[in-house]
């Protein structure tokens, strides 16, 4: 297993307090993760500045190898 | 670090590219899922656009996009020399409309871009097919 997906829930949580984060794994390999991320902070930010943010939280986890592929979805609370 | 001769030819590259595709393999023979979703988003679109493969120089060009752009994984899409993001955000992009009113309502360029840009222009744009420009390559010295 390559990674726990909630050693990735947790990196980005603490990345991004109070964020809600959901992972799942993609193909059964733990390596091609899906997060679902809803946080206050991505207001106002572009889609892919909010993918920076989450991205830059796992990536030890790509550098390492464990994760090689994160498909990312943003959302703000109110929508 | 990467390379600057590298660096410089791929921020030239962003910048003469109004709509540029970083991608594994070329449009007509995509080497990764997620660049042929993209390529598939482009194409469905009518959207003219640039392709450059990244495998000939994977590692240098992760490099220098991520000191570009702080971003390193690919497919890469550029729209006007920002770049808009993978795979995810692209298709995202499409389903919303977002990408069409991006790509297709293309303003003079003498006046600002239109928040709201009517998505007829893109059938403009379909006449003359999808990715005109020959897939461009970077030379791994």
């Amino acid at each position: 297993m390559a990674i726990a997906l909630n050693e990735v829930r947790l990196l980005i949580e603490a990345a991004l307090p109070g964020a809600q984060v959901e992972v799942v794994d993609e193909t059964g390999t733990s390596d091609h993760l899906k997060a679902t991320v809803t946080a206050a902070q991505f207001e106002g930010l572009s889609r892919i500045d909010q993918h920076r943010m989450v991205k830059k939280a796992c990536q030890a986890r790509f550098d390492d190898g464990s994760i090689h592929a994160l498909s990312i979805s943003t959302m703000t609370p109110d929508g | 670090m990467a390379e600057p001769e590298l660096k410089d030819k791929v921020e030239e590259l962003i910048k003469d590219n109004e709509v540029l595709l970083f991608m594994k393999g070329t449009p007509e023979q995509p080497r990764c899922g997620f660049s042929m979703r993209v390529v598939g988003v482009l194409d469905s679109m009518g959207v003219e656009y640039a392709a450059l493969d990244v495998l000939p120089a994977l590692e240098p060009l992760r490099e220098a996009t991520g000191e570009i752009a702080d971003w390193r994984t690919f497919p890469q899409l550029y729209v006007k020399g920002n770049l808009l993001g993978g795979c995810d955000i692209v298709e995202e992009m499409a389903d919303s409309g977002e990408l069409a009113e991006m790509l297709g309502g293309e303003a003079p360029s003498d006046t600002p871009a239109p928040n709201g840009a009517p998505q007829s222009a893109k059938q403009e744009l379909q006449q003359d097919g999808p990715h005109q420009s020959p897939p461009m390559q970077i030379e791994n010295s």
